[in-house]
This record gives structure tokens, C-alpha cells and sequence, in this order.
């Protein structure tokens, strides 16, 4: 398999694009308990309601912004060429819905990567974004995540994923199962080069991605109340006529099993990631 | 002819590819294993919860060689079947076979995937016991393994729960396999809502195994033994198996 045998990406030189300023449309509205905010409110909140503790869905943007060090940030541009293996059409061209989801998140890929430190540790921090096509990864995602470690491990730099995801990129077939190797083969690299690799499972992550890079951190964090598994809960009663047990795939059910390290509260992650980046990286 | 024919025919095309690949009387692991290998002493469970039948395993000789043989199994009739879950494995399969992997490799013995699975199982159980963890951690034992590793894909490779026994140095599969991203009922119902449009997912995803081999994921392609590719003589399969995987240790 060619994943094992790659030689290693080739790394950019990246000069950081500009984040775009959050434009405000009003009022936004808690998905759990239906309390309004201001849009600036709720984001300064870092879009956890402050009625109910509902952590709400975070792009990309704002969630390296909400982790990494005030200043330290400087996005990695990734050029990625577009793949449409399969001549996706699934009611839209895949090429067209891969253009809608850019113009609605700003992003070029389900995946934003960045240089930045937390609490002063340097770190690669690569975020999922669950607006772009749920988050799924596909073949320009898997490059960007592969590359993002090749960098963390040539920079030695700890690996900090966010992920957040409803799994492969089914508009791509085969071909976003292989990011599944890619990804894990980036992650070996990582461990390799012995440095930390971190990882914050947000609401939902699922499928290929739980079951690849997701899991594969040293320590596993997750935000509260966030569904997390391989197949998704609905998948799951239809297959087998089963009752979903109380809080079935949550952080706080996965906790109990022993997937996760620690579920955290969305304010605490930089705390908590500092704090595990100074012991396992000594300055 | 019109576009609607050509559109159906395909699907029709697609959706049989993905039966035949799931015709009952293919060749299974086990008969695999015992055709193709000698002296197969098979190990049990994962030291950890329990033994998962879906995944068996143990060393054998490939002709002088020992090898560490490994095969998803999905059963020859109803009880077996049963038996085997339909060769989805749970997260004990997974445990099972990185087991045997860490074994083998501390006996230098090359490794040997046979892998036979619509998906990875689907359940309460197999979720509280992490499904996903077992299958992220079988990928980067794989990818780390000292020893040879070969994957042989039988006749169905399905998502994230064939890969975790498919990442390997060499990877073969028979001709008339398929190898997807999900089954085609996953992918219809995340895409169309409806798992009922499986023909048309099977046509979109390009189901066979030829595809997987276009992007490098499979290396080589096992011609196919008989005619009609399916038969329950695993004979007629064992042969050019032996002779490509002898090749490949
Ligand atoms: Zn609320």
C-alpha cells in the first residue's frame, strides 16, 4: 500500500492569509434551549450557551483563534489540487457542492492548519470545520493533515487536532478511505519524532475519522455533551431494532468506557492543552 | 439509447458486481487458510474481553515459510454465518488480529491478511467497547509492523473495517472483489436518505476492486480462477492465491 512507502510530503513554505473578520448577522439562537444572543455575545462565549452549557458548533476560524496563543497564530496555505475521482453527482456536481461549501466557510477545505503556540508550547494546530460537507475528509483533507504533521515533525512541533466530522467523503469513494492510511501514516510520523500529539473531539465525530486520527492521540479530549463513535446512532437502530442506551455515544458515555482522557469545557481546552504540552514537552 | 437505459444499465451493472462479490458460495477464509496454508493451529480471543469469531487467526507454513495468517470470516451457511457475524468484526476482532500482529512480528514471521468483510459491526456493543479506537489502532500497528505484511482482499472490502487488516506492504485482492468506502446501503443513506437507492450509490461509488487498484491502494489483482467466480471449490481459488502470496513473502 502506497501510504507506508510515501516519501515524506513536500512542505510549503506558507506566507499566513489574513483571517477574514466574523461579519454579524444579528441574533443567534442556542440549538439545545432555543435562548438568544447577540452573535458577538455568544461568540465571546466561545458559542456555549450560558443558560443550558450546550456547546454549540464552532468553524474552524474562530476555533484556532479560541486555542492558540493571542498573536501567535499564522495559518499554513496548503495548496491542494481538486479531485473528483468518481464524477460525483448526488443531486449536485461534486465539484459545485466542493465550491459552495468554500464560498460559505471561507475555507478551502474541511481542514484549517496553523503554526501557533498554547500557553507557549509551539504547536501545528489542525482544525476541522463541520460546515465544510460535514466535515468530511477526503483526499485534499487528508493531504492537508498529512503535510500538517510532516511540518509539526520537521518543526518539532506537538500536533493539536480538532476534530470534528461525520467521517469520509463519500463523494470520493475509495479514495477518502486511503486518508484514513494517509492520516494515520502522518500520525506515526508524529509519534516517531516523539512529540505530543493532542487531540479535542467535538460534536459529532464519527466514521473514518474517529476510527483514524481521532483516536490514534496520545490524550483524547472531549467537549461536553459531543456524539462520538464509528457508526452513527440512527445507523445503528435501524441495523439492529436495538433501544440506544441514555446518553449513548456522548463524551460523558465514552468517558465512562475509557475512550477519553477528560471531557473539558470548551474554556478550559487551552488551559488543559498547555498544561499536558509543558509536562510532555519540556522547553 | 437513452440516458435514463444507460443510467439504469449501470446501476444494474454496479449492483451486480456488488452481489457477486457477496455470492455465498465464495471461497471464505477459512477454506483459504486450509487450502492454501499447511499446519494452521488457530489462536483465540484478545486477552482483553473476549473472542470475536468474525476474525480468526494463527501461524501456518505458506509452503517452507511461517507465516502469521489472519482472515475475516464470514461463514459457509446459516450457523456458520451466525456463528461468524457475517464476518463484521467487533472491536475484539480488531484487538485479535494487532494481537497477532505484535506475535508475529516478535518471531519475525511475515503477515497475512485475508480480508472479507461488508463492514466493521454495527452495534451498542461494539461502540461501548470502541470500534473506532480498535480499527485507528490496527492501522497504526500495521503501518508500524517490521515484519512483511500482505492483505489479500477475497471478495468484500467494506470502510474503515477492511482497511484496519489492509495496510499493508503489498496488497492483492481477486479480480471480482469489491473495495468501497462504505457498503452501498451506508453510503445511500448519508447521501440520498434512503438506503433503498443502493444501485444507485453502487454505481457512484465504483465498487470494484480495479478502482482501488487505479489509485494505488490495491498493488496487484488475482485473476480470477473460474468462470464464474464464485465457486464453493476453494480449490479453484487456493491455487493462484498460494502461487501470488508464496510470491509476495
Ligand atoms: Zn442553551
Amino acid at each position: 500500500m502506497t501510504a507506508r512507502r510515501q516519501p515524506p510530503a513536500r512542505r510549503l513554505p506558507a506566507p499566513g492569509p489574513q483571517l477574514r473578520p466574523l461579519v454579524s448577522t444579528g441574533t443567534v439562537s442556542c440549538p439545545a434551549c432555543s435562548r438568544r444572543y447577540v452573535v458577538e455575545r455568544y461568540a465571546a462565549a466561545f458559542n456555549v450557551c450560558a443558560g443550558c452549557g450546550h456547546h454549540g458548533a464552532v468553524p474552524a476560524r474562530q476555533r484556532i483563534t479560541q486555542l492558540a496563543d493571542h498573536g501567535s497564530l499564522e495559518l499554513m496555505r496548503i495548496e491542494v489540487g481538486d479531485r473528483d475521482p468518481l464524477r460525483f453527482d448526488d443531486g449536485a456536481p461534486y465539484p459545485q457542492r466542493l465550491a459552495r461549501a468554500r464560498e460559505r466557510t471561507g475555507l478551502s477545505e474541511a481542514f484549517l492548519v496553523a503554526r501557533a503556540s498554547i500557553g507557549q508550547a509551539p504547536v501545528l494546530l489542525a482544525c476541522m470545520d463541520f460546515g465544510f460537507l460535514g466535515g468530511s475528509l477526503g483526499s485534499a483533507a487528508g493531504e492537508i493533515f498529512a503535510q500538517a504533521c510532516e511540518a509539526a515533525a520537521v518543526e518539532r512541533r506537538a500536533l493539536v487536532a480538532v476534530c470534528t466530522s461525520g467521517g469520509a467523503r463519500m463523494q470520493e469513494g475509495i479514495a477518502s478511505l486511503a486518508q484514513m492510511a494517509r492520516c494515520s501514516a502522518g500520525v506515526a510520523a508524529v509519534g516517531q519524532a516523539r512529540l505530543p500529539y493532542l487531540s479535542v473531539l467535538g460534536d459529532p465525530c464519527f466514521g473514518g475519522v474517529t476510527a483514524s486520527f481521532a483516536a490514534q492521540a496520545d490524550v483524547i479530549l472531549a467537549e461536553p455533551g459531543a456524539r462520538i463513535g464509528f457508526a452513527g446512532g440512527r445507523v445503528i437502530e435501524q441495523a439492529t431494532h436495538d433501544r440506544l442506551p441514555e446518553g449513548f455515544q456522548r463524551a460523558e458515555f465514552l468517558l465512562a468506557h475509557g475512550m477519553v482522557d477528560a471531557v473539558v469545557a470548551r474554556r478550559h481546552l487551552p488551559r488543559t492543552l498547555a498544561t499536558l504540552l509543558h509536562m510532555y514537552m519540556p522547553a | 439509447m437513452s440516458s435514463t437505459t444507460e443510467t439504469a444499465e449501470r446501476e444494474a451493472a454496479a449492483l451486480a458486481a456488488v452481489e457477486l462479490a457477496r455470492n455465498p458460495e465464495r471461497p471464505r477464509a477459512l477454506q483459504v487458510i486450509t487450502t492454501a496454508f499447511d499446519q494452521w493451529t488457530e489462536l483465540r480471543g484478545d486477552r482483553l474481553f473476549g473472542d470475536d469469531r468474525a476474525v480468526v487467526g494463527g501461524p501456518a507454513r505458506l509452503g517452507s515459510q511461517a507465516v502469521m495468517v489472519i482472515g475475516q470470516e464470514k461463514g459457509t451457511d446459516a450457523m456458520s454465518r451466525a456463528l461468524h457475524n457475517f464476518g463484521m468484526p467487533h472491536p475484539e476482532g480488531y484487538r485479535k488480529a494487532t494481537r497477532l500482529m505484535r506475535q508475529a512480528e516478535k518471531f519475525s514471521l511475515p503477515v497475512v491478511c485475508l480480508v472479507d468483510t461488508p463492514a466493521a459491526y454495527a452495534g451498542i456493543g461494539a461502540e461501548e467497547r470502541g470500534q473506532a479506537w480498535a480499527i485507528a489502532d490496527s492501522l497504526l500497528c500495521m503501518l508500524g509492523l517490521r515484519t512483511p505484511t500482505i492483505s489479500v482482499i477475497l471478495s468484500e472490502g467494506g470502510s474503515g473495517g477492511a482497511l484496519a487488516l489492509a495496510l499493508a506492504d503489498r496488497v492483492l485482492a481477486l479480480e471480482n472483489a469489491v473495495y468501497t468506502v462504505a457498503p452501498p446501503e451506508t453510503c445511500a443513506a448519508i447521501l440520498y436518505r434512503d438506503a433503498g437507492q443502493r444501485a444507485r450509490a453502487a454505481a457512484a461509488l465504483r465498487p470494484g476492486v480495479d478502482t482501488a487498484y487505479e489509485i494505488g491502494l490495491v498493488d496487484e489483482l488475482i485473476p480470477r480462477a473460474s468462470r464464474c467466480g464464485h465457486s464453493r471449490d476453494s480449490r479453484r481459488v487456493a491455487p493462484p492465491s498460494r502461487r501470488a502470496l508464496c510470491r509476495a513473502c
